[in-house]
């Protein structure tokens, strides 16, 4: 008897060991104050240390000199490992482990919202969004809702050496306002002159695509988000552009982000077309200073396209239904759709340019940046940022690139033309999207 | 009488423990193998978009059939598993069959030297070669400098040579790991066939093919679908190969290392998550690998 009651024991105690396991542990955040008094908890999650990582933390700093009681977490993730967890946190429906405000890219920000309704706090009239470029406040609305607060723009310039390009005679009054033709035509001379590649370019990166394509105010897809990718006419100039640049001759290939940077890092190309991001990488090498200098961004040759466009960026957004919702709203209200101090010292610090409008008129905005000769930098790209075409980057932007690319080796080689190419991307994402 | 009833009541507790001890194992995998399992089957009706899901069928599977992209996965998976798996078991079975060799010095140098890659980390191998095949590293480097080749390949920027790359990390990897079944193998082939084969005059080429292949035959079958399951789930190299691109969205130039594997990843996280068709695709996986498993068995001709 004394032993079946042991065994009993033993395996009960074997049974509880086991499900303690599988409990969750109750994480300690928010504490049951109410939130009026602003104490608590809040967690953020974001990407890249160098960037949206410190500037949260200096925004934390701000609101936690006022808020004492308010604890706020920042958690620094990879981009893919962030998109992948809030994926599966959010369609797994528990939103305990949840963040209170996340940094969505504003490529993925409808995917998110349309694909977890309910996951995301609606912040009209909670925020003044007014204030905010409004490119940035299209991404975030669904069914006229505004779902996030507008961060970083992703602006693009035409940033070039000033001296390499000078030794191919020209003056950066030469670069304002060109088409892509005049710029690969700038390309070939540089490469003449100097012998160096005009840009760094990744053959499978859609990227500069994107530019182009925005620059003329056209997307993968229509105003109703069907797929306009074998008809449109902006997006059959872009890939034409692509195979142009790459028979010409002008670019450093390269694969990936690492040597991508390293291209105009060691010198070996003489520009980069992107989103004012690159900033903080191009002056990463500090023995180019005052070398540089940026222009508009190219337009395509197309009725319509302009000589802004925009790459990239990202906004945060707030979950519905956390503990910390309340102080999350607060905590962005206070800063990032408020501070302007706070917009003049990312900008220094970090190249960080806010979609903020109010905060182009600062002091850090109009001054005159040495690393590029002098040229008031931001308040340049802040004009330009004015003149961005409006689109809607819809559901599947990351499918139509894919879709695209996929071509491209046979586009670059001959194998197929631009028409052909574009007419197979657009078939396999209609099937794909369902559409 | 008595003795009929505590034997009973003997048999009925055992019984009962017996089923109470083996309750945790069936628990846990009904909660974790089974239910997965049928769930995804269900999964694989629905088409999704995040928590939004639709009732499809087989909808899901027609759509499969025109997807050029899941074509294009499939085609990628099938080219490394048609190159790469001969190539690296044809290679563990000499390098197993040399290093059997007793006359050999420091044989146990060169075993550990080889079987070593499949120590590290699939991640962390695969950085190092994405590191080496750059433009402008090691190998482009090395092979300019000896005067091999006039131009930098471009590895990784090309689709022909891009697969290339993954077929050379994926051999450096795996070769050792498959080297070590062999060689455990050939322990328990007898010496005295190749002493009879040797007074016989047998070449050692000719007690390779007539002696070496045929005893390991069972091995060789057994790390073939080992293999082969391996390459059908093939994630990490192209995963790890093709990314940091700057704003890309396609795995690998021109998705040439776009795997099966890889696309489930892509439509789960990369993609409007459609978790249905991600379930779909992970179910044909399962499909071809039973077949290809069947095909195995039946060409290696075992009556077991």
């Amino acid at each position: 008897m004394k032993k079946k009651s042991l065994s009993v024991l033993l395996v009960l105690s074997l049974f509880i060991s086991i499900f303690a396991g599988c409990s969750k542990s109750q994480p300690t955040s928010g504490q049951d104050n109410k939130p009026a008094e602003k104490s608590g908890k809040i967690t953020i999650w974001a990407w890249d240390p160098n960037f949206n990582i410190a500037i949260m933390n200096e925004a934390k700093a701000r609101y936690t000199k006022d808020n004492p009681k308010v604890e706020i977490e920042i958690v620094d993730m990879a981009k893919a490992d962030l998109e992948q967890k809030l994926h599966t946190m959010l369609a797994s429906g528990v939103k305990e482990g949840l963040p209170d405000i996340v940094l969505i890219e504003d490529y993925n920000a409808q995917k998110y919202l349309k694909s977890y309704p309910g996951a995301f706090a609606d912040l009209t009239g909670k925020i003044d969004h007014s204030k905010f470029a409004n490119y940035k406040v299209g991404l975030m609305t669904v069914d006229g809702k505004v779902y996030g607060v507008p961060f970083d723009s992703g602006v693009s310039g035409f940033f070039y050496r000033k001296d390499l390009l000078e030794q191919a005679g020209y003056k950066p009054e030469d670069l304002n306002n060109i088409t892509w033709d005049k710029f690969i035509e700038i390309g070939k001379n540089v490469k003449k002159a100097t012998g160096k590649a005009m840009l760094g370019f990744g053959l499978d990166d859609g990227g500069l695509m994107r530019i182009m394509l925005q620059s003329a105010g056209q997307w993968y897809f229509d105003k109703n988000g069907n797929v306009n990718i074998a008809n449109n006419e902006a997006l059959k100039e872009a890939v034409k552009t692509y195979k142009a640049i790459v028979d010409a001759d002008i670019i450093k290939k390269t694969s990936g982000w690492n040597e991508w940077v390293a291209a105009f890092n060691k010198g070996e190309s003489a520009s980069v077309v992107t989103g004012v991001w690159i900033i903080g990488s191009i002056k990463a090498e500090a023995s180019q200073s005052g070398k540089w200098a940026v222009a508009p961004t190219p337009r395509l040759n197309v009725p319509g396209s302009v000589n802004a466009s925009n790459l990239g960026g990202s906004s945060w957004y707030v979950l519905e239904g956390t503990k910390g919702k309340d102080i999350a709203i607060d905590f962005l209200n206070k800063i990032y759709a408020s501070d302007n101090d706070f917009y003049q010292k990312i900008l220094v610090e970090r190249g960080a340019m806010g979609s903020y409008m109010p905060a182009a008129t600062g002091e850090a905005y109009s001054k005159a940046d040495e690393f590029f000769g002098g040229q008031k930098v931001f308040t340049d790209l802040s004009n330009w940022m004015k003149n961005i075409p409006s689109v809607d980057f819809g559901l599947y932007t990351y499918e139509a690139d894919a879709a695209i690319m996929a071509n491209m080796p046979d586009v670059y080689s001959g194998k197929i033309t631009v028409e052909e190419a574009l007419k197979k991307a657009e078939e396999q994402l209609k099937n794909q999207i369902g559409k | 009488m008595q003795l009929r009833k505590a034997a009973k009541s003997y048999e009925r507790t055992l019984d009962r423990y017996g089923w109470l001890f083996i309750s945790i194992a069936v628990i846990l995998l009904t909660v974790f193998m089974f239910y997965p399992i049928v769930y995804s089957l269900i999964l694989s009706t629905m088409s999704s978009k995040g928590i939004v899901q639709k009732f499809v069928g087989l909808g899901n599977y027609t759509k499969l059939i025109k997807d050029e992209m899941f074509i294009k996965a499939l085609k990628n998976t099938f080219v490394f598993l048609i190159i790469q798996v001969p190539i690296m078991l044809l290679l563990a079975l000499i390098l197993a069959a040399i290093l059997n060799d007793k006359t050999i010095k420091f044989r146990g140098l060169f075993r550990t030297g080889i079987f070593l890659p499949a120590v590290t980390s699939l991640v962390a191998y695969t950085i190092l070669f994405k590191m080496m095949f750059s433009a402008d590293g090691f190998i482009n480097t090395g092979l300019m400098r000896l005067h091999i080749i006039k131009q930098p390949i471009p590895w990784l920027m090309d689709p022909f040579w891009a697969k290339v790359t993954v077929i050379i990390a994926m051999t450096w990897r795996w070769t050792g790991y498959n080297m070590v079944f062999y060689l455990s193998g050939l322990q328990s082939v007898p010496d005295e066939l190749y002493e009879a084969a040797e007074i016989d005059g047998a070449s050692k080429i000719q007690q390779f093919f007539h002696i070496t292949i045929p005893m390991l035959k069972p091995i060789i079958v057994f790390t073939t679908i080992m293999s082969t399951i391996g390459t059908l789930q093939l994630f990490d190299e192209p995963m790890n190969l093709s990314q940091g691109g700057v704003t890309g969205a396609t795995t690998g130039p021109g998705n040439s290392l776009l795997t099966l594997s890889v696309y489930i990843y892509n439509l789960c996280f990369k993609y409007m998550p459609n978790f249905g068709y991600a379930a779909t695709i992970a179910y044909v996986i399962v499909f071809i690998v039973a077949i290809l498993t069947f095909i195995q068995f039946k060409v290696a001709g075992d009556k077991e």
